[in-house]
Protein backbone atom coordinates (compact mmCIF):
# COMPACT_ATOMS: atom_id res chain seq x y z
CA UNK A 1 0.00 0.00 0.00
CA UNK A 2 2.63 2.14 -1.21
CA UNK A 3 4.91 2.96 -3.55
CA UNK A 4 7.51 0.79 -2.04
CA UNK A 5 5.40 -2.40 -1.84
CA UNK A 6 6.50 -2.81 -5.62
CA UNK A 7 9.82 -2.67 -5.77
CA UNK A 8 12.69 -4.77 -5.26
CA UNK A 9 14.67 -5.59 -3.05
CA UNK A 10 18.66 -5.31 -3.16
CA UNK A 11 19.95 -8.09 -5.21
CA UNK A 12 16.28 -9.78 -6.48
CA UNK A 13 16.02 -7.56 -9.75
CA UNK A 14 17.42 -10.27 -11.86
CA UNK A 15 15.19 -13.19 -10.25
CA UNK A 16 11.85 -11.32 -11.31
CA UNK A 17 10.13 -12.13 -14.73
CA UNK A 18 10.71 -9.72 -17.13
CA UNK A 19 7.12 -8.22 -16.77
CA UNK A 20 7.12 -7.65 -12.95
CA UNK A 21 10.50 -5.82 -14.34
CA UNK A 22 8.97 -3.78 -16.57
CA UNK A 23 5.65 -2.73 -14.42
CA UNK A 24 7.94 -1.23 -11.42
CA UNK A 25 10.34 0.10 -13.77
CA UNK A 26 7.84 1.66 -16.39
CA UNK A 27 4.28 1.11 -15.15
CA UNK A 28 2.19 3.83 -13.82
CA UNK A 29 2.91 4.08 -10.07
CA UNK A 30 3.75 7.07 -8.59
CA UNK A 31 3.01 8.95 -12.16
CA UNK A 32 0.12 10.01 -13.63
CA UNK A 33 -0.89 8.50 -16.97
CA UNK A 34 -3.83 8.94 -19.11
CA UNK A 35 -5.67 6.90 -21.48
CA UNK A 36 -4.37 9.15 -24.51
CA UNK A 37 -0.38 7.61 -23.12
CA UNK A 38 -2.17 3.90 -23.52
CA UNK A 39 0.09 1.44 -25.63
CA UNK A 40 3.22 3.64 -24.48
CA UNK A 41 3.75 2.78 -20.56
CA UNK A 42 3.25 -0.91 -18.72
CA UNK A 43 -0.37 -1.57 -17.19
CA UNK A 44 -0.95 -2.58 -14.05
CA UNK A 45 -3.41 -5.34 -15.30
CA UNK A 46 -1.75 -8.32 -16.32
CA UNK A 47 -2.65 -11.15 -18.85
CA UNK A 48 -6.26 -13.03 -17.24
CA UNK A 49 -8.67 -15.69 -18.25
CA UNK A 50 -11.63 -13.43 -19.55
CA UNK A 51 -13.18 -14.02 -22.73
CA UNK A 52 -12.02 -12.69 -26.27
CA UNK A 53 -13.41 -9.07 -26.91
CA UNK A 54 -14.97 -8.97 -23.25
CA UNK A 55 -16.18 -5.38 -22.97
CA UNK A 56 -16.45 -5.58 -18.96
CA UNK A 57 -12.58 -6.54 -19.66
CA UNK A 58 -11.84 -2.67 -21.62
CA UNK A 59 -13.46 -0.67 -18.69
CA UNK A 60 -11.48 -2.84 -16.27
CA UNK A 61 -8.03 -1.93 -17.74
CA UNK A 62 -9.53 1.85 -18.53
CA UNK A 63 -10.62 1.93 -14.93
CA UNK A 64 -7.37 0.45 -13.43
CA UNK A 65 -5.53 3.54 -15.49
CA UNK A 66 -7.95 6.04 -14.38
CA UNK A 67 -7.44 5.55 -10.80
CA UNK A 68 -5.54 8.62 -9.34
CA UNK A 69 -3.07 6.65 -7.67
CA UNK A 70 -2.90 3.21 -8.13
CA UNK A 71 -0.22 2.54 -5.67
CA UNK A 72 -2.88 4.26 -2.92
CA UNK A 73 -5.69 2.32 -3.81
CA UNK A 74 -7.15 -1.10 -2.73
CA UNK A 75 -9.82 -3.00 -5.04
CA UNK A 76 -12.69 -4.79 -3.42
CA UNK A 77 -14.85 -7.75 -5.80
CA UNK A 78 -17.12 -10.73 -5.75
CA UNK A 79 -18.06 -13.83 -7.51
CA UNK A 80 -18.84 -12.56 -11.21
CA UNK A 81 -17.17 -12.81 -14.06
CA UNK A 82 -14.95 -9.32 -12.72
CA UNK A 83 -13.15 -10.47 -10.63
CA UNK A 84 -11.10 -13.27 -12.88
CA UNK A 85 -9.23 -9.67 -14.37
CA UNK A 86 -9.73 -7.71 -10.91
CA UNK A 87 -7.58 -10.05 -9.11
CA UNK A 88 -4.98 -9.89 -12.15
CA UNK A 89 -3.26 -6.88 -11.49
CA UNK A 90 -0.29 -5.32 -9.06
CA UNK A 91 -3.25 -3.49 -7.30
CA UNK A 92 -4.49 -5.23 -3.66
CA UNK A 93 -7.50 -6.85 -4.17
CA UNK A 94 -9.76 -8.43 -1.66
CA UNK A 95 -12.41 -11.12 -2.36
CA UNK A 96 -15.35 -10.47 -0.15
CA UNK A 97 -18.25 -13.53 -0.02
CA UNK A 98 -21.50 -13.06 -2.55
CA UNK A 99 -22.77 -9.61 -1.37
CA UNK A 100 -20.36 -8.88 1.21
CA UNK A 101 -18.60 -6.08 -0.90
CA UNK A 102 -19.56 -3.22 0.32
CA UNK A 103 -19.79 -4.68 3.67
CA UNK A 104 -16.03 -5.54 3.65
CA UNK A 105 -15.03 -2.34 1.93
CA UNK A 106 -16.85 -0.19 4.49
CA UNK A 107 -14.44 -2.47 7.11
CA UNK A 108 -11.68 -1.60 5.16
CA UNK A 109 -11.84 2.06 4.49
CA UNK A 110 -12.64 2.71 8.43
CA UNK A 111 -9.49 0.82 9.01
CA UNK A 112 -7.45 2.43 6.56
CA UNK A 113 -8.62 5.76 7.82
CA UNK A 114 -7.83 4.83 11.35
CA UNK A 115 -4.30 3.58 10.31
CA UNK A 116 -3.18 6.17 7.74
CA UNK A 117 -4.91 9.63 8.99
CA UNK A 118 -5.16 12.21 6.22
CA UNK A 119 -3.25 10.24 3.48
CA UNK A 120 -5.33 9.10 0.91
CA UNK A 121 -6.12 5.57 0.56
CA UNK A 122 -8.89 4.82 -1.86
CA UNK A 123 -11.17 1.69 -1.38
CA UNK A 124 -13.06 0.86 -5.21
CA UNK A 125 -15.31 -2.19 -5.07
CA UNK A 126 -15.99 -3.37 -8.52
CA UNK A 127 -18.97 -6.09 -8.38
CA UNK A 128 -21.10 -7.36 -11.26
CA UNK A 129 -24.81 -6.31 -11.18
CA UNK A 130 -26.12 -9.50 -9.71
CA UNK A 131 -23.61 -8.62 -6.78
CA UNK A 132 -24.74 -5.19 -6.18
CA UNK A 133 -27.76 -5.20 -7.09
CA UNK A 134 -29.14 -8.55 -6.18
CA UNK A 135 -27.23 -10.43 -4.36
CA UNK A 136 -25.47 -7.72 -2.56
CA UNK A 137 -28.54 -5.07 -3.03
CA UNK A 138 -28.83 -4.60 0.89
CA UNK A 139 -24.78 -4.49 1.97
CA UNK A 140 -24.89 -2.12 -0.95
CA UNK A 141 -27.59 0.02 -0.02
CA UNK A 142 -26.47 0.47 4.03
CA UNK A 143 -23.12 1.32 2.77
CA UNK A 144 -24.59 4.22 1.30
CA UNK A 145 -27.27 5.29 4.00
CA UNK A 146 -23.93 5.41 6.32
CA UNK A 147 -21.91 7.84 4.09
CA UNK A 148 -18.91 5.24 4.38
CA UNK A 149 -16.37 7.14 1.49
CA UNK A 150 -15.30 5.02 -0.75
CA UNK A 151 -16.43 3.90 -4.56
CA UNK A 152 -19.18 1.35 -5.76
CA UNK A 153 -18.62 0.38 -9.64
CA UNK A 154 -21.08 -2.31 -11.14
CA UNK A 155 -20.24 -4.00 -13.89
CA UNK A 156 -23.27 -4.27 -15.69
CA UNK A 157 -23.72 -6.91 -18.27
CA UNK A 158 -27.18 -7.27 -17.49
CA UNK A 159 -27.07 -11.05 -16.90
CA UNK A 160 -25.46 -14.19 -14.60
CA UNK A 161 -22.51 -14.73 -16.93
CA UNK A 162 -20.44 -16.97 -15.16
CA UNK A 163 -23.56 -19.91 -14.37
CA UNK A 164 -25.01 -20.39 -17.10
CA UNK A 165 -27.50 -16.99 -18.39
CA UNK A 166 -29.88 -16.41 -15.66
CA UNK A 167 -31.68 -13.04 -15.64
CA UNK A 168 -30.85 -10.19 -13.14
CA UNK A 169 -32.23 -7.83 -11.65
CA UNK A 170 -30.30 -5.17 -13.96
CA UNK A 171 -31.25 -7.35 -17.38
CA UNK A 172 -33.77 -5.26 -19.45
CA UNK A 173 -37.47 -6.08 -19.79
CA UNK A 174 -38.19 -8.47 -22.54
CA UNK A 175 -34.64 -10.38 -22.85
CA UNK A 176 -34.61 -13.47 -23.86
CA UNK A 177 -31.86 -15.59 -21.90
CA UNK A 178 -30.59 -19.33 -21.62
CA UNK A 179 -32.21 -19.44 -18.35
CA UNK A 180 -34.35 -16.71 -19.14
CA UNK A 181 -36.57 -18.55 -22.52
CA UNK A 182 -39.49 -17.10 -21.65
CA UNK A 183 -38.13 -13.07 -21.23
CA UNK A 184 -37.54 -11.18 -18.53
CA UNK A 185 -41.32 -9.94 -17.10
CA UNK A 186 -40.08 -6.99 -14.78
CA UNK A 187 -38.90 -3.38 -15.86
CA UNK A 188 -34.49 -2.93 -15.39
CA UNK A 189 -33.83 -2.15 -12.07
CA UNK A 190 -33.53 2.27 -10.83
CA UNK A 191 -29.98 1.42 -9.61
CA UNK A 192 -29.06 5.08 -10.11
CA UNK A 193 -31.91 6.33 -8.82
CA UNK A 194 -31.35 4.46 -5.92
CA UNK A 195 -28.21 5.47 -5.27
CA UNK A 196 -29.31 9.01 -5.31
CA UNK A 197 -31.93 8.27 -3.07
CA UNK A 198 -29.44 6.51 -0.64
CA UNK A 199 -27.09 9.51 -0.72
CA UNK A 200 -24.86 8.53 -2.84
CA UNK A 201 -22.58 12.39 -3.41
CA UNK A 202 -21.69 11.19 -6.88
CA UNK A 203 -23.28 9.21 -9.24
CA UNK A 204 -22.66 8.11 -12.97
CA UNK A 205 -23.68 6.13 -15.65
CA UNK A 206 -21.05 5.30 -18.95
CA UNK A 207 -20.40 2.93 -21.61
CA UNK A 208 -17.01 1.92 -22.20
CA UNK A 209 -17.12 2.96 -25.81
CA UNK A 210 -15.80 6.15 -24.53
CA UNK A 211 -12.45 5.88 -23.06
CA UNK A 212 -11.86 9.71 -22.23
CA UNK A 213 -14.70 9.40 -20.04
CA UNK A 214 -14.56 6.60 -18.48
CA UNK A 215 -11.11 7.94 -17.01
CA UNK A 216 -12.90 11.34 -16.13
CA UNK A 217 -15.98 9.71 -14.38
CA UNK A 218 -13.88 7.06 -12.23
CA UNK A 219 -11.01 10.09 -11.95
CA UNK A 220 -14.20 12.33 -10.08
CA UNK A 221 -16.04 9.17 -8.00
CA UNK A 222 -12.42 8.03 -6.15
CA UNK A 223 -11.53 11.59 -5.69
CA UNK A 224 -14.69 12.17 -3.82
CA UNK A 225 -15.17 9.30 -2.26
CA UNK A 226 -12.29 10.59 -0.12
CA UNK A 227 -13.69 13.26 1.59
CA UNK A 228 -17.33 13.83 0.71
CA UNK A 229 -18.97 10.48 0.80
CA UNK A 230 -20.27 7.25 -1.37
CA UNK A 231 -19.63 7.37 -5.17
CA UNK A 232 -21.30 5.01 -7.84
CA UNK A 233 -20.24 4.35 -11.00
CA UNK A 234 -22.88 2.08 -13.44
CA UNK A 235 -20.81 0.67 -16.09
CA UNK A 236 -22.72 -1.11 -19.34
CA UNK A 237 -20.26 -3.97 -20.25
CA UNK A 238 -22.21 -6.28 -22.44
CA UNK A 239 -21.46 -9.91 -22.13
CA UNK A 240 -20.54 -10.97 -25.67
CA UNK A 241 -20.83 -14.82 -24.52
CA UNK A 242 -24.30 -14.55 -23.03
CA UNK A 243 -26.32 -11.89 -25.81
CA UNK A 244 -24.61 -13.90 -28.81
CA UNK A 245 -22.39 -10.24 -29.59
CA UNK A 246 -19.87 -11.19 -32.23
CA UNK A 247 -16.86 -10.09 -30.78
CA UNK A 248 -15.62 -7.86 -33.48
CA UNK A 249 -19.39 -6.07 -33.04
CA UNK A 250 -18.73 -5.34 -29.21
CA UNK A 251 -18.38 -1.64 -29.75
CA UNK A 252 -21.16 -1.10 -31.98
CA UNK A 253 -23.43 -2.94 -29.50
CA UNK A 254 -22.17 -0.72 -26.82
CA UNK A 255 -22.97 2.54 -28.93
CA UNK A 256 -26.74 1.03 -29.46
CA UNK A 257 -27.35 0.25 -25.70
CA UNK A 258 -25.85 3.95 -24.97
CA UNK A 259 -28.17 5.36 -27.36
CA UNK A 260 -31.07 3.08 -25.92
CA UNK A 261 -30.81 2.67 -22.32
CA UNK A 262 -27.25 3.39 -21.23
CA UNK A 263 -27.26 7.50 -21.75
CA UNK A 264 -24.06 9.27 -20.10
CA UNK A 265 -25.83 10.71 -16.89
CA UNK A 266 -23.78 12.38 -13.84
CA UNK A 267 -25.12 13.63 -10.53
CA UNK A 268 -22.65 15.41 -8.61
CA UNK A 269 -24.09 16.97 -5.24
CA UNK A 270 -23.12 20.61 -4.70
CA UNK A 271 -20.73 19.91 -1.94
CA UNK A 272 -18.61 17.53 -4.24
CA UNK A 273 -19.27 20.07 -6.55
CA UNK A 274 -17.57 22.61 -4.40
CA UNK A 275 -14.98 19.96 -3.38
CA UNK A 276 -13.59 19.00 -6.98
CA UNK A 277 -13.67 22.40 -7.77
CA UNK A 278 -11.73 23.96 -5.40
CA UNK A 279 -9.19 21.04 -3.92
CA UNK A 280 -8.69 19.78 -7.43
CA UNK A 281 -9.09 22.31 -9.83
CA UNK A 282 -12.22 20.93 -11.87
CA UNK A 283 -13.51 23.68 -14.07
CA UNK A 284 -16.37 21.95 -15.44
CA UNK A 285 -18.92 22.93 -12.23
CA UNK A 286 -17.82 26.84 -12.04
CA UNK A 287 -19.71 27.15 -15.39
CA UNK A 288 -23.19 25.27 -14.42
CA UNK A 289 -22.92 27.12 -10.75
CA UNK A 290 -22.69 30.40 -12.97
CA UNK A 291 -25.86 29.74 -14.28
CA UNK A 292 -29.11 28.86 -12.09
CA UNK A 293 -30.91 26.88 -14.80
CA UNK A 294 -28.41 23.67 -14.75
CA UNK A 295 -29.17 22.80 -10.77
CA UNK A 296 -28.94 19.28 -10.51
CA UNK A 297 -32.30 17.65 -10.66
CA UNK A 298 -32.59 19.05 -14.36
CA UNK A 299 -29.46 16.93 -15.23
CA UNK A 300 -30.78 13.87 -13.55
CA UNK B 1 -3.34 -21.95 -35.78
CA UNK B 2 -5.40 -18.80 -34.73
CA UNK B 3 -5.77 -15.03 -35.98
CA UNK B 4 -4.02 -12.09 -34.84
CA UNK B 5 -4.11 -8.82 -35.27
CA UNK B 6 -1.64 -7.60 -37.71
CA UNK B 7 -1.50 -3.76 -38.01
CA UNK B 8 -0.36 -2.02 -41.35
CA UNK B 9 2.92 0.27 -40.10
CA UNK B 10 2.57 1.88 -43.66
CA UNK B 11 -0.92 3.22 -42.78
CA UNK B 12 -0.81 4.14 -39.13
CA UNK B 13 1.82 6.08 -39.17
CA UNK B 14 0.11 8.41 -41.71
CA UNK B 15 -2.81 8.32 -38.99
CA UNK B 16 -1.60 8.11 -35.91
CA UNK B 17 -5.18 7.97 -34.13
CA UNK B 18 -3.98 5.86 -31.47
CA UNK B 19 -7.44 4.20 -30.59
CA UNK B 20 -7.01 0.61 -30.69
CA UNK B 21 -4.03 0.98 -28.04
CA UNK B 22 -7.52 2.49 -26.27
CA UNK B 23 -10.15 0.00 -27.38
CA UNK B 24 -8.37 -2.96 -27.55
CA UNK B 25 -9.67 -5.04 -24.03
CA UNK B 26 -6.29 -6.74 -23.22
CA UNK B 27 -3.91 -4.85 -21.30
CA UNK B 28 -0.25 -4.50 -22.86
CA UNK B 29 -1.90 -5.96 -25.67
CA UNK B 30 -1.50 -3.42 -28.86
CA UNK B 31 0.98 -0.92 -28.06
CA UNK B 32 2.66 1.97 -29.91
CA UNK B 33 6.10 2.68 -30.86
CA UNK B 34 8.14 5.81 -32.76
CA UNK B 35 10.97 4.17 -34.06
CA UNK B 36 8.43 1.70 -36.34
CA UNK B 37 6.89 4.68 -38.32
CA UNK B 38 9.52 7.51 -37.91
CA UNK B 39 12.35 5.12 -38.94
CA UNK B 40 10.72 4.27 -42.14
CA UNK B 41 10.60 8.01 -43.14
CA UNK B 42 6.60 8.71 -41.98
CA UNK B 43 6.01 11.56 -39.95
CA UNK B 44 4.37 9.79 -37.00
CA UNK B 45 5.14 6.08 -35.25
CA UNK B 46 2.76 3.07 -35.60
CA UNK B 47 0.90 0.55 -33.40
CA UNK B 48 1.79 -2.55 -33.24
CA UNK B 49 -0.05 -5.72 -31.78
CA UNK B 50 2.03 -8.23 -29.42
CA UNK B 51 0.80 -11.07 -30.74
CA UNK B 52 1.22 -13.86 -27.39
CA UNK B 53 -1.56 -11.85 -25.46
CA UNK B 54 -3.50 -11.22 -28.40
CA UNK B 55 -6.97 -13.28 -28.08
CA UNK B 56 -8.13 -12.34 -31.37
CA UNK B 57 -11.71 -10.47 -30.64
CA UNK B 58 -10.49 -8.17 -33.28
CA UNK B 59 -12.35 -5.58 -31.71
CA UNK B 60 -9.30 -3.53 -32.57
CA UNK B 61 -10.78 -3.96 -36.27
CA UNK B 62 -13.95 -2.83 -35.93
CA UNK B 63 -12.43 0.21 -34.26
CA UNK B 64 -9.86 0.86 -36.85
CA UNK B 65 -12.48 0.68 -39.77
CA UNK B 66 -15.66 2.29 -38.33
CA UNK B 67 -14.54 4.49 -35.97
CA UNK B 68 -11.02 5.86 -37.15
CA UNK B 69 -11.95 4.72 -41.10
CA UNK B 70 -7.97 3.98 -41.55
CA UNK B 71 -8.69 0.22 -42.22
CA UNK B 72 -4.93 -0.61 -41.29
CA UNK B 73 -5.95 -3.47 -39.45
CA UNK B 74 -6.42 -7.24 -40.80
CA UNK B 75 -6.66 -10.44 -38.97
CA UNK B 76 -4.28 -13.07 -40.21
CA UNK B 77 -3.38 -16.37 -39.33
CA UNK B 78 -0.33 -16.06 -36.93
CA UNK B 79 1.64 -19.16 -38.81
CA UNK B 80 1.53 -16.45 -41.94
CA UNK B 81 2.91 -13.55 -39.83
CA UNK B 82 6.05 -13.23 -41.39
CA UNK B 83 7.60 -11.17 -38.22
CA UNK B 84 5.56 -9.78 -35.23
CA UNK B 85 6.54 -8.54 -31.43
CA UNK B 86 6.45 -10.56 -28.55
CA UNK B 87 6.26 -9.78 -25.17
CA UNK B 88 9.83 -10.81 -24.51
CA UNK B 89 11.39 -8.79 -27.30
CA UNK B 90 9.49 -5.58 -25.96
CA UNK B 91 10.96 -2.61 -24.15
CA UNK B 92 9.19 0.25 -22.71
CA UNK B 93 11.05 3.80 -22.83
CA UNK B 94 9.75 6.87 -21.49
CA UNK B 95 6.94 7.65 -23.95
CA UNK B 96 7.22 5.04 -26.37
CA UNK B 97 8.33 0.97 -26.87
CA UNK B 98 10.57 -0.28 -28.76
CA UNK B 99 9.77 -3.93 -29.99
CA UNK B 100 12.38 -6.43 -32.25
CA UNK B 101 10.74 -7.84 -34.24
CA UNK B 102 11.07 -11.99 -34.51
CA UNK B 103 9.06 -14.98 -36.59
CA UNK B 104 6.28 -15.55 -33.59
CA UNK B 105 6.07 -19.00 -34.72
CA UNK B 106 8.94 -20.98 -32.85
CA UNK B 107 10.15 -24.71 -34.34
Amino acid sequence: MSLDYVKFSNGFEKFMPKEYRDMVEHGPFGRKVTVSQMGSFKEVLEEHPMCAGCAMTLFIRLAMIAFPNPEDTITVGTAGCGRLAISQAAIPFVYGNYGDQNGVASGLSRGLRLRFGDKPKDVVVMAGDGGTADIGLQQVLHSWFRKERFTTIMLDNEVYGNTGGQESGMTNKGAVLKMAPLGKKFEKMDMVQLAKVAGCAYVATVVPNNPRRVESVIKKAVLVAREIGPSYIQAYTSCNIEYAIPTDKVMEDAKAVENDRYQFMEYVSEEAKQYLTERYGYKEFLAKQAAPAASISGKA
Amino acid sequence: MYLVADINVEICAAKNCKLCTQYCPEANTILYSDELGKDKGFKYGSAYVAVDRCKGCAQCVWVCDNMAKNHAIKMIMIDQLPQAALTENIMYGEKSTTAVLTSPVIG
